[in-house]
């Protein structure tokens, strides 16, 4: 950004987009507002197209492979499945949403958001740079071995152009819904739905899947798990139930109960607020309350803190495997740490491991310093997020003191209502979102494996999503179908 | 050392506002009662177990077209 400076007078980078404009697929808007049920169908239709599409990769190496995944505590938060088409999940469209979004905001990106053409040049700049970080991510994988060690030439176009296209898929399957087709954003709607499809696996998933050599099988579903143990021949029914909560090879009740309640405290977070009460400069005598809720920021401060972890591990990533090779001794590896390889994971050493939540709460014991590393992190980065996000969001206490004056109310037992504005909001949305992201470093110190941040985000996702359609319902829901089905409740 | 100091304060103050304020906050806040409380989880959790429910169907549906693949 800082090369726009002494290039021509009046470049700009979203200028970079220009040439792209012709080429890049862009979802149209709506013509008119789409009807209740219409948008119903279009989220969760799209969600679970994201959902049907996690397909093996072709032309991968069968059987395992000394490279293991490096990143699996950051899948859950991005939906992202080893392996399969969706190796990287909704990683690249979030990261470089907010990220553009957030340079936008400090002006470092010059956009014009009043007029339609500089839009449309930062949609597709996002665009573009959304793919290209799927093709980066797809070849440091690939030149990892990740895949295999020695693949052929058309294995790896192969590789790419799955990946690449898979990539491209999903980023204009999340437009579809952030373009007003659904409700809310798209990337929540993913995150949201792929959460409780992974809830729903890990608790009853009826899945059988053999455990050892002796062809005995358990089913995937951990509850599921509880009650087939009581029946199972090469169990005791003691230690049916000791399985049931602490093997680690699939998921365990322990887990599952902590994810459970780890979206029970979100839930309570989600709803506590502060309650400004306000009145009509129009109509005497009407007060209402406008609430502001303490997760003003909603899950997007864990996404960013996930976000920026993504592209610390992939940095480590990059110089230990791909430049030092994961070498014993080697000189990378004395000052990097190095991996340590298990089943399935690439455990990451000192110092890496700072940042590294541990795989169970008794790993946690030989890291302990991660305790407070990956909890400051977390800390930080969310309370930066947020603080800097609610300003430049639309939704600062300006924006919301503008919005009063229009509307023509004012806060109740305040004169000054935008002075008051401006100290509730910006301690709200830090507040919230360091109180997230203690709960979520709670969840994944004690080994969540991402599913902690996973269900964090999920659920205010699913609030958002929630807030959305209730107020869409209250305007145009009156005939919708999908309400009369489900008994005429309001959603 | 004279000149540090102050700067070295800053560092010691500003996370221990952030606390206070936070507090102040959180004072002021208002807290789903428990009725209320039960019925969001009964909501939410009936929501998701519905829309999980049917992400699994489609998981299932995976399984013998991973056979057929791979």
């Amino acid at each position: 950004m800082a090369g726009c400076m002494f290039s021509a007078p009046k470049f700009r980078l979203i200028d970079l987009a220009k040439p792209f404009l012709a080429f890049v697929p862009e979802i149209e808007l709506p013509y008119d507002n789409l009807p209740f049920d219409d948008k119903i169908v279009f989220t969760l239709t799209t969600a679970l197209i994201y959902l049907f599409g996690q397909f093996p990769l072709a032309a991968i190496a069968k059987g395992s492979v000394s490279v293991k995944d490096p990143i699996f505590f950051l899948r859950g938060v991005f939906a992202a499945e080893p392996r399969t088409l969706l190796e990287f999940g909704i990683f690249p469209p979030i990261a470089t949403a907010l990220i553009l979004q957030l340079l936008a905001g400090f002006k470092l990106i010059k956009v014009n958001f009043s007029q339609r053409k500089d839009r449309e040049l930062f949609q597709t700049l996002i665009k573009i740079v959304s793919i290209a970080t799927y093709a980066v991510l797809a070849n440091i994988f690939i030149a990892s071995g990740y895949y295999g060690e020695d693949l052929s030439l058309v294995a790896k176009l192969l590789i790419n152009a799955q990946l690449i296209g898979a990539g491209f898929f999903v980023t204009l399957l999340i437009e579809v819904i952030d373009k007003g087709h659904g409700f809310a954003s798209g990337a929540m709607a993913i995150v949201a739905i792929s959460l409780s499809t992974g809830l729903v696996d890990d608790l009853f998933g009826i899945q059988q899947i053999p455990i050892d050599q002796d062809g005995n099988k358990e089913p995937r579903g951990a509850i599921i798990n509880l009650i087939q143990g009581f029946r199972a021949k090469h169990k005791t029914l003691l230690g049916a139930i000791v399985n049931a909560f602490q093997r680690d090879y699939l998921p365990n009740l322990t887990t599952g109960l902590l994810v459970v309640v780890l979206g029970g405290v979100v839930c309570y977070l989600q709803n506590v607020r502060n309650e400004l009460s306000i009145k009509s400069t129009k109509v005497r005598g009407m007060v209402n309350v406008y609430p502001i809720r303490l997760l003003y920021t909603g899950g997007l401060s864990i996404l960013f803190s996930y976000c920026v972890l993504f592209y610390v591990h992939i940095l480590g990533f990059v110089v230990i495997q791909l430049i030092g090779g994961n070498k014993e001794g080697s000189i990378i590896n004395t000052l990097m740490g190095g991996y340590e390889s298990t089943e399935f994971f690439y455990l990451a050493r000192f110092p890496l491991s700072l940042l590294t939540p541990p795989t169970s709460f008794f790993a946690l014991l030989q890291q302990p310093l991660t305790l407070f590393t990956f909890t400051a992190f977390l800390i930080i980065t969310g309370v930066w997020f947020a603080t800097n996000w609610q300003e430049i969001s639309g939704s600062s206490s300006r924006d919301v003191a503008k919005q009063f004056k229009e509307q023509g109310v004012t806060l109740a037992h305040h004169r000054e209502e935008s002075k008051d504005l401006i100290k509730i909001i910006p301690v709200a949305s830090a507040t919230g979102a360091a109180a997230l992201a203690v709960l979520v470093a709670a969840g994944e110190l004690l080994g969540l494996k991402g599913k902690g941040a996973g269900i964090a985000v999920a659920i205010s996702s699913a609030f958002a999503i929630l807030e959305v359609v209730t107020v869409d319902f209250q305007q145009n829901g009156g005939q919708s179908s999908i309400a009369q089905m489900l008994g005429g409740r309001p959603a | 050392m004279a000149k540090k100091n102050p700067q070295f304060e800053k560092l010691v103050e500003t996370p221990l506002e952030f606390v206070k304020e936070g507090n102040q906050f959180l004072q002021k806040c208002k807290k789903p009662s428990k009725q209320e409380y039960l019925k969001i989880i009964q909501a939410v959790g009936i929501g998701f177990v519905a829309v999980g429910v049917i992400g699994y169907i489609i998981k299932l549906i995976h399984i013998p077209i991973r056979y057929l693949i791979v």
